[in-house]
């Protein structure tokens, strides 16, 4: 990857570094901001082959990807880049520990130094207020890149000692344009798309039995929390479960209950190319029907809920159980 | 398909290859291994770089804090120690190559790469083949420029370690305080190292170009303690040292040690030294150290580890008290007493660590009162300091 391939997406960002680059003039902290799947990671590697690479092109600042320095930065062998990344739900203490003796130290093969922290919303405070001193008044020959989805659970004293960057996500309908022209079903290309700004990720999605699969699994259950044919919690044991056994692909799935509640919304508000189940419309303008655009907003408050709970370890069954009670009480009350 | 895999080897290039007596092979590889680390975030750095030119093999082994190389030579002292059939490199998974190595079979060992890198390692009747990594994923080592090179000799180098090296701070709050600072000027090196609560100072003078001139190099005092197991006592040999912008390296006849610089600027530590004194004694620094290795025998059960010093006529008087257990006391003798009386405490270990780095048979006190710190330094002034900071307790 180079910038002209970072500047088709996000343009500002790949402007802003390659001009600093060009004049000599790089900020000593960057914060990437933006949500996932927008580049943010590769833009930091990027930056970083730019910092290092030794046959640089003067004029387009592209680093050569070829030299001993680029590769390594792509291996991850490169000494005198630190990259951290959360081992787990955390970063954990040693390697904060780590990060603070590798800012203290001068680099291995030159005075130049590169950091990056992935995910770095999750940094304890205290973690968080040590590295404070090093981006303040770091050595002149050292960069740091802080990357975060989640920008506003950053410290503001460290926020306000980077240069923000914002990566911004393609529009929805633009990735599933693209991905519907590479011969992908339109509904699953508007689910994908819906979860995922990155479009080799979403082109992944589309080719993955488990999505489709999920997809299905998920539009079983609406019909069965709003009808009445089929005892949805039974479902959720025999097919949900199995399928959905793994926090992260729970969540998923609950991402799709999500999508499925904001099309019925879309419909009260008369708003149907928004619409992402598009080949349940029928089903969804018969759900509309049925219930006020009150109960449908609490019902996506009562999904948020459980997400929350899902990142906070509860158990997947106890999760998905009261929430599909939420959303069949819902339902009754309206009947 | 055994037939098929040995032909398909013959047809790829030969990278490297060399053959070797076990014995020396092991020797090197275990002093490469103690730069090794499992716990490294660098995945090439599990590994030992393994070289073969003209002139020799050269292991490399590295945790990016200190790197170690070690020569090994084609013959020395009408011995033969390896031969070389094509010069190139590789790496190896440290942990495994050095297990394999120790138990070969044989009294040598030949080593031959491919160009995938698969290395064979046949030693008698037995044969490993191991995947390699590319030599070229591999930390380049600051290269050596012969022109600002210093020698120092290996004893009097150890020496400079042990008597600086123990005070340096093990506290992250100010990171450069967890090294040694050298300072070169007008043929002299002085190194200097505090924790904020002592300090420790020892100046030598070097062989070097009158010129060479270097300020503020900080090494970190665990890459020293490395240095100096590493380091051979048979003195008399002299270690070359070289200093370059992000490390300083070690060499001596085959073995280079390379240890990162700390980043930020050392304090200045000469006005932390008082100049003038209100009390001086002269006094055995063994009789000393004992006295408060004895008086510490009580303190250490208190947590500070505290003792007390009081001036008498002609000697001093040492001692401490715990509450549960009891009290000491015990009188010094002093060869010579100048300026007021004083009362001081101060903590024993800090003491005892710095008595137990002076040789030197006497040593002098000065003291600027209880509150002051105070200076030690051997009668015969060899270049040697010890600050230490009093504590409040009187």
């Amino acid at each position: 990857m180079g910038f002209h391939d970072l500047a088709k997406q996000q343009k500002t960002v790949s402007r802003i570094l390659t001009n600093a680059l060009r004049r000599d003039q790089l900020a000593h902290a960057y914060l990437f901001e933006g949500p996932k799947g927008t580049g943010k990671r590769q833009a930091a590697s990027l930056l970083a082959q730019a910092y290092f690479c030794q046959t640089k092109n003067d004029d387009t600042i592209e680093p050569c990807q070829e030299c001993v320095n680029c590769r390594r930065i792509l291996s991850g062998n490169h000494p005198d880049l630190v990259w951290v990344k959360p081992d787990g739900k955390s970063i954990k203490k040693e390697q904060v520990s780590n990060l603070l003796k590798e800012f203290s130290y001068r680099g291995v093969e030159s005075i130049r130094k590169f950091f990056v922290i992935e995910e770095a919303d999750k940094m304890t405070a205290q973690a968080a207020n040590s590295l404070l001193k090093f981006i303040e008044e770091p050595s002149p020959q050292t960069i740091a890149v802080l990357i975060t989805e989640q920008a506003h659970k950053l410290l503001d004293t460290i926020v306000s000692r980077c240069q923000t960057l914002t990566f911004i996500p393609l529009p929805e309908a633009q990735i599933a344009e693209q991905l519907v022209q590479q011969n992908i079903s339109e509904p699953l290309a508007k689910l994908s798309a819906a979860v995922t700004n990155d479009i080799d990720e979403a082109v992944d999605y589309c080719h993955d039995e488990w999505f489709a699969k999920a997809r299905q699994l998920v539009i079983q259950l609406m019909e069965g929390t709003m009808g009445q044919s089929h005892s949805p919690l039974l479902m959720i044991y025999d097919q949900f479960f199995p399928h959905f056994d793994e926090v992260h692909k729970l969540d998923i799935g609950l991402d799709f209950i999500l999508y499925w509640l904001r099309d019925i919304l879309a419909i009260h508000l008369e708003n149907e190319k928004d619409i992402v189940f598009i080949d349940q419309i029928d089903i969804l303008k018969n759900q509309a029907l049925k219930s006020s655009m009150q109960q449908i907003t609490g019902k996506m408050s009562a999904v948020l809920a459980a997400k929350k709970r899902l990142s906070a370890n509860v158990n997947l069954q106890s999760v998905m159980e009261q929430l599909v009670l939420r959303l069949q009480g819902g339902s009754h009350h309206a009947v | 398909m055994q037939d098929v895999m040995n032909s398909n080897n013959h047809d790829t290039a030969l990278a490297m290859k060399f053959s070797i007596t076990k014995d020396k092979l092991v020797e090197n590889v275990n002093h490469v291994m103690k730069a090794v680390s499992s716990k490294t975030t660098i995945p090439i750095l599990t590994g030992i770089k393994i070289t073969a030119s003209h002139d020799g093999i050269t292991l490399t082994g590295s945790n990016s804090d200190i790197s170690i190389k070690s020569f090994i030579p084609l013959e020395e002292n009408d011995e033969e120690y390896a031969t070389i059939e094509k010069t190139g490199s590789v790496v190896l998974q440290a942990r495994v190559f050095s297990d394999i190595v120790k138990k070969l079979p044989s009294e040598f060992v030949n080593i031959e790469v491919d160009s995938r890198l698969i290395t064979r390692i046949t030693s008698g009747s037995s044969e490993f083949n191991l995947n390699g990594l590319d030599a070229e994923e591999y930390p380049r080592l600051p290269l050596i420029e012969e022109g600002n090179v210093l020698h120092v000799r290996t004893d009097l180098l150890k020496h400079v370690i042990r008597q600086t090296g123990f005070a340096v701070s093990t506290s992250e709050t100010r990171p450069v305080l967890t090294g040694v600072n050298w300072n070169i000027q007008n043929g002299n090196l002085n190194c200097v190292a505090t924790d904020s609560h002592r300090l420790a100072s020892r100046t030598i003078s070097i062989d070097a170009d009158e010129n060479a001139e270097y300020k503020n190099i900080v090494i970190p005092g665990k890459s020293l303690n490395e240095l100096s197991k590493i380091l051979d006592d048979s003195s008399g040999e002299w270690v070359e040292i070289v200093i370059t912008e992000s490390q300083i390296l070690f060499k001596t006849k085959h073995l280079q040690f390379y240890s990162r610089l700390l980043d930020g600027n050392y304090p200045d530590t000469n006005r932390l030294i008082p100049t003038e004194s209100k009390t001086d004694i002269i006094l055995s620094t063994k009789a000393l150290l004992q006295a408060i290795d004895r008086a510490s025998l009580l303190a250490k059960e208190e947590r500070n580890n505290v003792v007390k010093f009081r001036t008498l006529e002609d000697s001093i008087e040492i001692s401490s008290q715990s509450a549960e257990l009891g009290r000491v006391f015990e009188n010094v003798e002093l060869q010579s007493l100048e300026g007021e009386e004083l009362k001081i405490s101060f903590s024993a270990k800090y003491m005892i660590d710095a008595l137990s780095r002076i040789e030197s048979q006497e040593i002098r006190i000065s003291f600027t009162g209880a509150m002051r710190p105070f200076l030690i330094r051997p009668v015969e002034d060899e270049g040697i300091l010890m600050l230490i900071l009093p504590v409040r307790t009187y």
